[in-house]
């Protein structure tokens, strides 16, 4: 038997975007009827080369030979046409259309006068939709289905147009366990028929029950491809997060210091089985004074979302959260801060500043009705707190009255961290603190998150940056797929050890569910 | 070169933009009033001034809280019908007395802003749909209640419509105090700042704790209250309660006046001097084409023009 | 055509009405207005204040039930349908609707009657509804013109007599329907102009205040003024023409800036009541004295009588509501047989200094 043809022939893609080298020489190679795992951590570059693939961007460098010929695509529409379909994460179709119009958007088959054939469009759509295990009336508008079934339509649409290369971003992410099933049934339908598969996910099960071959990306490099067959758990969890197994860590990378210590004694924070359909089943956490707890984990394991289901931005369904013992009111906001409970979000552009507001106004935000009488507000009170904080923190604004969003990605960061130290909070819930910030103000922020654990706070620390995690936490509990599977503490907490537990645990994902439903 | 004239005349734009948006609507009032002192007879007058202001009076309170409104990132379109409202329901109590009726306004505007802010805080609604619901059913509650014209004689309205202190009627001493009102609100107070906040970044408000709500439901109380004032006070100068047709486009004077006067549809901003300044712009144009006896399509042309400009003048905030 | 006061766009929708009536009980059970303590109500079907109609001019067109091809019935024993246009929420509508029901009080006929509040689609189902009902006999006052081949058609299968008033419908006379009764709006103007010209000496410079724009009523009330003013008095000169949109706060303002402008100005034309009561307000509100300029209106109204009795207003030319005794005389002759004209223009009467006094009550 011959060698399938090989449909994609990618050489040194570079893009740059303003300040950062997006995508670094990446080669790929992609042969008909292959399932070939994307993976990488974020800002590893897959999306900016899904993007380069589909013509949403041009690269900087680099060839993308598609089916032995060299293209350029300048519109995704032209990539589709030519052959690369993509299905995000986000289905992306039209909603109020019926589900035919959406299979057949663009394309549609036009009767003799150039009209819509309806009749043709609806027989040809129900029959390939049959294909994909869905059985629904294609008249009907798109939205009324439920999201795996749009799913499905939109996997349906990518393969109808004659796709030779279909990409798929993380398209499980909103799919049930069924649903799933069903997907890797078309996936291999595809590879049987010939189609190539670029599968992004960060299921590890997912990875290994359809891919055949991997390319891991990190810091917009490739950094590992091969078959994927050859490549255990643990050693793909290590290439990813670009760390060797084994090897002798260098100690004081980061600004962390860990001459804080826990006390002993009651939990300042204590949550318990908190659990939201579809993103987590049953995490508990517990902090007490003093001490600073890791979440680890890949991306899409949860640990966002804990950090915003426990101060109350993410309602769950069951669970409970103690602060010093006092039981929160489930869902609220304002109730998990009047408690002491401050989250410094992961997204600090669009849920962390307020970019038109100046520093002064931004540091002053949650804390002002404690600096107002009567609803009026105490300037001399607001100057002394923003004064105190801009200098204790080291905040670089040209005046307090800059607009925050004005300010480097540091001093963004910092400004919250002053908004939240305002409050005197019992509990700081870190995610992603130092992400996307310069080494100088991320050391800043390290020594800092020290020195107010030393003070007695609770911490909890998000970071994708392993050194970070691993010198700054005291204890790291470890998700995967929304449920914790292990906990470090004392001398366990390795880098070693942790990408064993991510690696490692590797419960179905029925079990897991199960296990949620009990909880 | 050639490089270096590219590359300042973006930038000299840019320039342009940023200063026609602080005080281009204080430039085209003193425009306005060097061209009228010039080509318009009996001009520079003090009646002529009154009564420029005491015409623009309700239009500057009505954009006062469309202000506010526009701050958080919404809109307002029910104000005209909470006028109508105010009207007929001035008509209807004023057998008690003036201050009992007022009163009784008061409790209708305030219900009626209260929907609003409920439907846009709590039901999620948009804006923009929650006050056309109000807008439509304001004003047939309005209707209902007061089916036609009524005169009203009540002394006490009459002279709120049309008394002086020291010569200046009581219209613009009101519309003043409630302009200084709002912009120490929006400037000094815990609200002002949490409303600017919500209308900059509703996400980052909602979690660094704010009441958004809260905050989002009195600023549509505070926006129906005062078109309510708004109201009564048109309703005092006329000396009748005219329901079906009083306050009728008064959303969209006042959403211009908002915008002419440069706040940013956007939210987060709310500009209180430019907002009185806009709509004092708006009055002198349609004062300066009436007076001129130039056909009234003419004014809603010119109209169209200022607002065009402003929205120009606005689009560089866009790019953040 | 729209009447002279402006209209509200009342579409609310059945719940919000529902709503409203509902807040509306609550509201006024307890509501006192400034008049309930003395009733100044008065009967609204003053008499001697029935429309007349102008001589027709000899050899125009008329009808008769055996060319309209219906039958010969007696009104006492026919039932009646009147379908209204709009909501009772002017002096105009009003009077107009009162007008009917006691006329057909007064001849003992059983009446119908249906409000389309504005709403052109409710109007045809009105008039459908009036049919099943078993009326022989119809009284439209239209909202359109245009789209009425519907209810023509039903109408014509039960050969039933439609009589239109106040406007015209676009169908062909004596055959869609019988009669059509009105005012004659250009008359009106220059009937205005007249009294303008009394009161100002048909010298000096007048203003205009013009109804809402693209209305028929603006356009021919605003015609007949201009042609009579260039016809009989030359030196009258029309300095100003600024829309009040057929509202009391409108004309109020326009005029405010009118006599800041034009401090000279003689005369101000208002096309309906309402828009001169505003400028009247305007004229006091700038120390002027009744008088000082003269304001001639349009409709008829008690408020604008009264205006005249007080001196602020020289002249009112009636537009006349009360469409119900022509209406029925129009029927009674139809259905006994006798010719009766397809175009009846009613003879409206004017009111100034010397009669608004003692015709006051005529007024509606």
């Amino acid at each position: 038997m011959a060698p399938p043809a090989e449909v994609l022939a990618v050489r040194g893609l570079s893009k740059t975007f303003p300040g950062v080298r997006a995508l670094d020489d990446v080669d790929l190679t992609l042969h008909a009827g292959e399932v070939h795992a994307l993976i990488g951590e974020n800002g590893a570059g897959k999306s900016t080369l899904i993007k380069l693939l589909t013509g949403v961007h041009r690269p900087d460098a680099g060839d993308i030979v598609f089916l032995g010929r060299d293209v350029s695509f300048a519109t995704p529409l032209e990539a589709q046409r030519a052959g690369i379909s993509t299905i995000y994460q986000e289905v992306n179709l039209i909603p109020l259309l019926s589900v035919a119009r959406n299979l057949f958007l663009g394309r549609e088959p036009r009767n003799r006068l150039g009209l819509l054939d309806f009749a043709r469009m609806n027989r040809e759509a129900e029959e390939a939709l049959r294909a994909y295990g869905v059985r629904v009336d294609v008249r009907r508008p798109l939205r009324s289905l439920g999201v795996g079934a749009q799913q499905m339509v939109a996997l349906a649409r990518a393969v109808a147009s004659e796709a030779r290369i279909v990409i798929m971003d993380e398209p499980t992410s909103s799919l049930e366990p069924r649903e799933v099933e069903t997907l890797f049934s078309v996936i291999r339908r595809l590879r049987d028929e010939g189609i190539a598969v670029i599968y992004v996910s960060h299921r590890l099960d997912e990875l290994y029950a359809v891919c055949d071959t991997v390319t891991v990306l990190r810091d917009g490099r490739r950094v590992h491809h091969g078959r994927l067959a050859e490549l255990d758990r643990l050693s793909l969890v290590s290439t990813m997060l670009g760390r060797e197994l084994g090897e002798v860590r260098k100690e004081g990378l980061t600004k962390f210091t860990g001459d804080h210590h826990a006390t002993d004694g009651q939990p300042v924070l204590e949550a318990s089985e908190l659990t939201v359909p579809h993103q987590l089943h049953g995490v508990s956490v517990s902090i007490r004074p003093g001490e600073v707890v890791g979440l680890g984990g890949l991306l899409g394991s949860g640990r966002t979302e804990t950090a915003k289901a426990i101060s109350g931005a993410l309602p769950t369904t069951s669970g409970t959260v103690m602060v010093a013992g006092a039981p929160l009111r489930r869902g609220s906001t304002p109730a998990a801060i009047r408690a002491g409970i401050s989250l410094l979000p992961e997204d600090r552009k669009s849920e962390g500043i307020v970019p038109g507001l100046s520093v002064r106004e931004n540091i002053s935000l949650a804390v002002l009705p404690r600096l107002s009488r009567f609803g009026l507000v105490s300037e001399a009170r607001v100057d002394s707190i923003v004064d105190t904080f801009i200098e204790r923190l080291r905040i670089k604004a040209s005046s307090p009255q800059q607009k925050v969003g004005e300010l480097s990605g540091g001093n963004q960061q910092k400004v919250l961290l002053a908004r939240w130290l305002a409050m005197n909070p019992k509990v700081l819930l870190l995610d992603e603190p130092t992400r996307g910030i310069d080494v100088g103000a991320k050391a800043e922020v390290q020594k800092l998150v020290d020195e107010l654990a030393a003070d007695g706070l609770g911490v909890l620390l998000i970071s994708s940056d392993l050194e970070e995690l691993i010198e700054g936490s005291d204890r790291v509990v470890v998700l995967k797929d929304g449920a914790v599977v292990g906990e470090l503490a004392g001398d366990e907490v390795t880098e070693d050890k942790l990408m064993r537990t991510i690696a490692g645990h590797a419960p179905d994902r029925d079990a897991v569910e199960e296990a949620a439903t009990d909880g | 070169m050639a490089e270096a004239a590219l590359k300042t005349v973006p930038l000299d734009r840019t320039r342009i933009l940023q200063w026609l948006q602080t005080y281009g609507v204080y430039a085209g009032v003193a425009l306005l009033l060097v061209v009228n002192t010039v080509i318009t007879p009996h001009f520079l007058s003090a009646e002529n001034f009154r009564t420029q202001a005491v015409q623009v009076a309700p239009v500057i309170i009505v954009a006062l809280g469309m202000a506010l409104v526009i701050g958080t990132e919404g809109v307002d379109l029910s104000v005209g019908a909470v006028m109508a409202l105010a009207a007929s329901v001035t008509a209807l109590y004023l057998g008690y007395g003036l201050v009992p009726a007022l009163l009784v306004v008061a409790v209708f505007a305030a219900a009626v802003g209260f929907a609003n802010g409920a439907l846009v805080a709590f039901i999620g609604v948009q804006p923009i749909v929650a006050t056309l619901a109000l807008m439509v059913g304001g004003r047939g509650l309005a209707l209902v209640l007061l089916p036609q014209l009524e005169d009203l004689r009540n002394p006490a309205l009459a002279s709120l419509g049309s008394g002086d202190v020291l010569g200046i009627p009581y219209l613009i001493l009101i519309a003043a105090v409630l302009a200084g009102l709002v912009a120490f609100v929006v400037r000094r107070t815990t609200f002002g700042r949490q409303l600017l906040a919500i209308g900059d970044s509703r996400p980052a408000a909602q979690l660094a704790g704010l009441p958004v709500r809260r905050v989002l439901i009195v600023v549509y109380v505070v926006c129906a209250l005062l078109a309510a004032v708004a109201g009564v006070l048109a309703t005092a100068r006329l000396q009748a309660s005219d329901p079906t047709s009083l306050g009728n486009l008064m959303e969209l004077s006042a959403i211009t006046a908002v915008v002419v006067g440069g706040t940013p549809l956007t939210g987060g901003r709310v500009n209180i001097a430019g907002t009185v300044a806009g709509a004092v712009l708006i009055q002198l144009l349609t004062a300066t084409l009436i007076k001129h006896d130039l056909p009234p399509s003419w004014t809603q042309i010119a109209q169209a023009i200022v607002i065009v400009c402003a929205v120009y003048a606005a689009r560089g905030r866009g790019k953040r | 055509m729209q009447r002279t006061t402006h209209r509200s766009l009342l579409i609310a929708r059945p719940v919000v009405v529902a709503l409203a009536a509902a807040v509306a009980l609550t509201a006024t059970s307890c509501a006192k207005s400034e008049d309930d303590a003395a009733d100044s109500k008065k009967s609204p079907a003053a008499a001697g204040a029935e429309q007349q109609v102008v001589t027709p001019k000899p050899g125009s067109e008329t009808c008769t039930v055996d060319a309209y091809g219906g039958k010969k019935i007696d009104l006492k024993d026919a039932t009646v349908g009147f379908s209204q246009s709009e909501k009772e929420a002017n002096p105009f509508r009003i009077a107009e609707t009162q007008s009917i029901k006691d006329e057909a009080d007064k001849r003992g006929v059983k009446l119908l009657t249906a409000n389309a509040q504005s709403q052109f689609s409710k109007q045809i189902s009105d008039v459908q509804d009036l049919l099943a009902k078993g009326a022989d006999l119809l009284v439209i006052a239209p909202l359109n013109s245009d789209g009425w081949d519907p209810v023509l058609q039903a109408a014509a299968a039960k050969k039933v007599p439609i009589v239109t008033i106040d406007r015209k419908i676009n169908a062909t006379a004596c055959k869609d329907y019988v009669s059509f009764i009105a005012s004659d709006f250009v008359e009106q103007g220059r009937r205005a102009a007249d009294q303008m010209i009394e009161a100002t000496g048909g010298k000096g410079e007048v203003a205009i205040l013009l109804g809402s724009a693209g209305n028929n009523v603006t356009t021919e009330r605003t015609k007949g003024f201009k042609e009579r003013v260039a016809e009989k008095a030359p030196d009258l000169k029309v300095v100003f023409e600024q829309t009040g949109d057929f509202t009391r706060e409108k004309g109020q303002q326009v005029t405010e800036q009118l006599i800041q402008s034009k401090p000279g100005i003689k005369g101000i034309y208002a096309e309906n009541d309402e828009m001169g009561l505003g400028a009247v307000a305007a004229l006091k509100g700038a120390g002027k004295k009744a008088g000082d300029v003269k304001i001639v209106t349009v409709d008829g109204t008690r408020n604008a009588v009264q205006g005249v009795v007080d001196g602020w207003i020289s002249g009112v030319i009636e537009s006349n509501p009360r469409f119900g005794p022509l209406a029925f005389q129009t029927l009674d002759d139809f259905t006994q047989g006798k010719e009766v004209h397809q175009d009846i223009i009613i003879q409206d009467s004017a009111y100034n200094a010397d009669n608004a006094e003692q015709d006051l009550g005529k007024a509606y």
